[in-house]
């Protein structure tokens, strides 16, 4: 055979010719069956002076070279070397060139949907504003197919967050899903007209006199439907730096103490966004929206501090929400969503209740809020309560690796 | 028998491995009553279809080893599966146990594995010293000596759990070391899984993972473990989910359903990889006898798979590549270890086998068969009519060449050999009859083996090897075209080439047989070769063949042909032109090859060897833990888990218990039967299992007296006809009387 020239050391003939094979092979058995796999029959381990395969293969395990791949026991260049790896195995596989366009658009999708609900709802409420002594038929319908689009399209939104995948059955999972989604719309209508019910009932009880009932101002489910976009943006953005995280923190707790701040900073840029949110939609909506609602009082019945801070308090729900819902902790996001329902739902009924029942003592504790803080006090500690409990358990459980793993390897 | 096959990327699946032979072995056994229980690897797999089972297999089970887990809803944190605190401590001390043996540097094997795996630089420099390498480990295992005596007593705490008093004592000495820990781990993973259900919400947990990345920062774990980052032990545990899936699978009749493979006479595992995990907890559990056959040695196609995906698309970095060879290694340990009997295809699988572990005493080599009909007419006239000594009728002296051209079948060395053997004998012929390529899709191959052998794997694993052919297979065919016009150049018209390239399934090559029938000489010039199909194709033929001395090629030509070194050109021709100047020579030894093919690789041999396989186990000694009903499934008896893996002798007991004592209604001892007393009292020896089974523990000399004071066995019976399970039926409980005669077909022992 052809390895019969060599002078004096087969092995190292062999050794040379299958080199990346044994530097890439993690234990003996590995160039054990990479050499047969090559051909190498027993003639060849004969004349390497060796009884089978396997002990050739032991052989060039202990003597091939490692440059600097396999450190004994410091990482640092296990981290380089895949990190290295990975440009390599991209530059490899060349994508096709017509798939260009759709990774833009694969790119671009995530970071205009979450800008739709918020459009759509300023369109909404334009074209309400457009058709203002129009017939209240079509102001009904537009307001109905309004809900509608704005509602569709914050689903859509909600989908480019990258989440874990699904189990195979989904059977259970669409029970689990629909629960917050009822949540989510119950915290929303209460955002929109809950104050304004609070009030009715707590100045004597809904009567039949009082009309339809209306929210406070049409800045406000623009604001709500503004909001969808930093809680996506938000949300996607810190999976993806904890992803990036994943990939270079050499241990668990490395990667826990990148993954905290990440998440402190991820919070603290959507508690300030939403404020500013907030003013930004009143802008419009005291500016050139203002006739979208006409029955509305022209004077704002809430300050506007307190609406911000209902707002901002929801949106920090739904971004807690988000986030553990997103890896995985579907249960616990429901379970926070539910609670601030139920508070919502026990401020609302504990008024009608003491007062068909004679317990007054029910009714005083949000009494006493509404009277020192205003109506708007109530979503605001309901909601800012379930998030900060939600908040908090997400900075432990967020801070696992396990949270952010999606399962890469397809098979 | 109810014989319970387990397969993995298999079986009933149309693309699946060694699935024509699994095909072929259930319908030749129509009279044994078959369950498959079939693990798929990929989503493809399982949309290509399955096979349609016959009528003896009873049912199919399925399950995905792919894909998200199955029931978890990737539910986590308030849900931790469905555990309750112990169960977390359980699952934690399992699940380390294992992590730290999957992690160990050292591979329980006495030897050079250990000095090639544990290396830290001292011991690469001192590699050619063991003295100093075992001196080291021996320090490691010793730091590590409390941990196993701790789970020692987990797996005797867990074997008590189900019937208390059964596995006392009986607890693995923790010497073993990390073999130990594997399957203290494994085993009581699956206790876990068998009573709580399910255990991929726990593997997926950041629990896992924690106890992983301690397991690899521990001071006896290998290098390459200590190198892992944090997405290195999340793959890992990804993949050690869905490796230890099927223990979670309620295949084992532990949570109601059906019996399962706790009903099962046999569990027939095809491959000692996951496939081998049920079978080994029913083993475990309720005494199943496990078979473990491999055509392809299961761990190899890991190394190649785990090769190649690293060459290929850089997905699995260094560490969890160890991590998961070292998973796959060790379970396959386990599995050799647990093995009632293990059959290799061939001899290079047997040698991985013993090179794993595996006992040599219960290897049991069953070659790989084909159907030699197709071959019958070709065959049958060279048999009948042998040349007299002049060439063929044929005309020119023919070398055949039937194969699917490829890199590892270097047909440039035929080429040049052939070119040589022109100059001896310038009327010589090559005819290169090309197969379509099984790999692309629905290319049925003809080849009955092809499936079977598992001897493609190399071949396809060389091609796709950096030093491989870059072309496909296409362009390998053009190349081949080329060189052959280069080395034999335009002849005047009229003149045929004398070398020509056909398709096989054209007209004027239809079949294989009639490929072979254009020849007198069949050559095969591959470099590496797992069983090579076309080899015996041509011995079916009669035909004498020439083949280079790689794979299976030695074991399967026998001396019915020549063997030269592969990459010879000389040696090739040599062998061609001597064959070629012989004819009479040639016919002989083309006779000799369709009866030696004829007696060993038919697919009538291979399915007799499994029917006598089968009932070889059927007649062991039943495992005295052998549980009664499957709802205490819990005591892991551990016991006799030393005792029943290799005792040969055990094994050699000829009629130990005869087939008749498994049919319904014959509740017959083994020790009456044999000690040829005439009289059965049915109402004895339906006493006689429970008897039998509460024999006190003792040595075979005083078992004559036990079996006088119980009045069951017959006190002449001599001791070597009495298969020795004291210490076995101690360990476990009461076997009742029903259990020994289910599963029995009556014809089983006489039929076809």
């Amino acid at each position: 055979m052809t390895t019969g020239s060599a002078p004096g050391d087969p092995v190292r003939v062999l050794l040379h010719r299958h080199r990346t094979l044994c530097e890439r092979a993690v234990d003996p058995l590995e160039i054990a069956a990479g050499l047969e796999a090559d051909g190498i029959t027993d003639r060849t381990v004969a004349r390497c002076r060796h009884r089978d395969v396997f002990s050739l293969a032991e052989e060039l395990y202990a003597r091939t070279p490692y440059p600097g791949a396999r450190p004994p026991h410091t990482g640092d260049g296990a981290c380089g070397g895949s990190a290295r790896r990975a440009p390599s195995a991209e530059s490899r596989h060349p994508r096709p060139p017509g798939a260009a366009g759709r990774r833009l658009l694969a790119r671009c999708a995530p970071l205009v949907l979450p800008l739709l609900p918020g459009l759509l709802c300023a369109g909404t409420l334009a074209w309400s504003v457009l058709l203002r002594d129009g017939p209240a038929a079509v102001r009904a319908a537009l307001c109905v197919l309004g809900t509608l689009t704005v509602l569709g399209s914050a689903v859509a939104a909600l989908r480019a967050v990258p989440r874990v995948p699904r189990a195979a059955g989904t059977a259970a999972s669409s029970a689990l899903s629909a629960f917050p989604a009822l949540c989510v719309c119950w915290l929303a209508g209460y955002a929109l007209y809950g104050d304004w019910l609070l009030a009715r009932l707590l100045g004597g009880g809904p009567d039949a006199s009082s009309g339809a009932p209306r929210m406070p101002s049409p800045a406000l489910p623009l604001a709500l439907a503004l909001a969808v976009a930093p809680v996506v943006w938000g949300a996607r953005g810190f999976a993806s730096a904890a992803r990036r995280r994943l990939a270079g923190s050499r241990s668990l707790e490395d990667f826990a103490a990148a993954v905290r701040p990440l998440l402190a900073l991820s919070v603290c840029a959507v508690a300030v966004g939403l404020p500013v949110l907030h003013l930004a939609a009143r802008a419009l909506a005291t500016g050139p929206l203002a006739a979208a609602a006409p029955g509305a009082a022209p004077a704002p019945q809430i300050p506007w501090p307190a609406a911000a801070a209902a707002t901002g308090a929801l949106g920090l729900l739904f971004f807690a929400a988000l986030l553990l819902a997103a890896h995985g902790f579907r249960r616990a996001a429901a379970a926070g969503l539910a609670a601030a329902c139920a508070a919502e739902a026990a401020a609302l009924l504990s008024v009608p209740v003491a007062r068909l029942t004679g317990l007054g003592a029910l009714s005083r504790p949000p009494e006493a809020l509404v009277a020192h803080l205003g109506t708007a006090a109530v979503p605001v500690a309901a909601c800012g309560c379930a998030a900060l409990v939600l908040l908090a358990y997400a900075a432990g459980a967020l801070a696992n690796a396990s949270a952010h793993h999606r399962g890469a390897a397809p098979v | 028998m109810r014989i319970a096959l387990l397969t993995e990327g298999g079986y009933p699946y149309v693309r699946g491995e060694s699935a024509l032979w699994c095909d072929r072995l259930v319908r030749g056994l129509d009279g044994h009553e078959f369950a498959v229980y079939a693990l798929s690897r990929s989503a493809r797999q399982e949309r290509t279809g399955c096979w349609d089972v016959p009528p003896n297999v009873e049912r199919v089970r399925t399950a995905p080893l792919w894909g998200p887990e199955p029931g978890g809803a990737g539910v986590r944190g308030l849900t931790w599966g469905s555990y309750g605190r112990r169960e977390k401590q359980r699952f934690r001390e399992c699940f380390g146990a294992l992590a730290e043996a999957v992690c160990g540097a050292a591979p329980d094997r006495s030897g050079p594995d250990r000095s090639g795996s544990d290396r830290s630089p001292v011991d690469r420099s001192a590699a050619g010293h063991p003295h100093l390498d075992c001196a080291h480990l021996d320090c490691a295992d010793l730091d590590r000596a409390d941990l196993g005596r701790s789970l020692a007593a987990l797996a005797d705490r867990s074997a008590t759990v189900g019937t208390p008093g059964s596995g006392a004592g009986s607890a693995r000495p923790p010497a073993d070391g990390q073999a130990d820990r594997f399957a203290a781990g494994l085993y009581g993973l699956a206790q876990l899984a068998a009573e709580r259900g399910g255990l991929a919400a726990a593997l997926r947990s950041e629990s896992a993972v924690r106890i992983l990345e301690s397991a690899c920062r521990a001071p006896g774990a290998m290098p390459a473990a200590h190198a892992a980052q944090v997405c290195d032990l999340l793959a890992v545990t990804d993949k050690l989910e869905r490796a230890l899936r099927p223990l979670s699978l309620d295949w084992y009749g532990q949570r109601g359903g059906d019996a399962g493979l706790s009903d099962a006479d046999l569990c027939h595992a095809v491959g000692a990889g996951p496939a081998a995990l049920p079978g080994l907890w029913a083993k475990r559990t309720f005494g199943v006898p496990l078979l473990i056959t491999e055509y392809g040695v299961r761990l190899r196609e890991h190394y190649l798979a785990s090769a190649a995906g690293a060459v290929a698309r850089g997905v699995a970095g260094a560490p969890v590549r160890a991590l998961l060879a070292s998973f796959q290694r060790r379970l396959a340990r386990e599995a050799y270890a647990q093995a009632h009997l293990i059959t290799p295809g061939n001899t290079h699988a047997r040698r991985w086998q013993e090179h794993c572990g595996a006992d040599s005493a219960r290897l049991r080599t069953v070659c790989p068969g084909m159907d030699p009909t197709p071959f019958d007419a070709v065959g049958e006239q060279t048999a009948q009519l042998p040349p007299p000594g002049g060439p063929r009728s044929s005309g020119a002296p023919t070398l055949v060449w039937v194969g699917v051209p490829g890199p590892a079948k270097d047909l440039g060395t035929l080429l040049h050999a052939f070119a040589r053997v022109r100059e001896a004998v310038p009327t010589a012929r090559l005819r290169i009859v090309e197969r379509p390529d099984p790999r692309a899709p629905e290319a049925a191959d003809c080849a009955p083996g092809a499936a079977a052998d598992g001897g493609s794997v190399p071949a396809e694993g060389g091609a796709d090897r950096p030093g491989g052919h870059p072309e496909g297979s296409g362009g390998y065919r053009a190349h081949c075209r080329a060189l052959a016009a280069r080395l034999f150049p335009a002849l005047p018209p009229g003149e045929e080439s004398p070398v020509t390239f056909d398709e096989l399934g054209s007209a004027a090559v239809p079949t294989p047989a009639d490929a072979y029938a254009l020849g007198g000489v069949a050559v095969l010039s591959s470099t590496v070769e797992g069983f090579p199909v076309p080899l015996v194709e041509a011995m079916f033929c009669g035909r004498a063949a020439v083949s280079t001395d790689v794979g299976a090629a030695p074991e399967v030509i026998g001396g019915t042909g020549c063997l030269v070194p592969a990459h010879d050109p000389r040696a090739l021709a040599d062998a061609c032109v001597a064959l070629l100047c012989d004819p009479a020579r040639a016919a002989r030894l083309g006779a000799a090859a369709r009866a030696r093919a004829l007696e060993l690789f038919t697919v009538r041999q291979n399915v007799e060897a499994f029917r006598s396989i089968y009932r070889d186990l059927a007649q062991r000694p039943a495992e005295g833990h052998r549980q009664p009903a499957p709802g205490n499934a819990g005591n892991a008896g551990n016991a006799g888990n030393a005792g029943d893996a290799g005792d040969p002798s055990e094994d050699a007991v000829p009629f130990a218990r005869p087939p008749e004592s498994r049919l319904r209604g014959h509740a017959v001892t083994t020790d009456t039967r044999w000690s040829g007393d005439p009289v059965v009292d049915t109402a004895a020896g339906a006493v006689v299992p429970g008897a039998d089974g509460r024999r006190p523990v003792g040595r075979p000399g005083r078992r004559a007296a036990g079996a006088l004071t119980t009045g069951a066995g017959s006190p002449h019976v001599p001791s070597w006809a009495r298969p020795d399970r004291g210490p076995r039926e101690s360990a476990g409980g009461p076997r009742p009387a029903g259990r020994a005669a289910v599963g029995a077909e009556p014809g089983e022992g006489t039929a076809p």
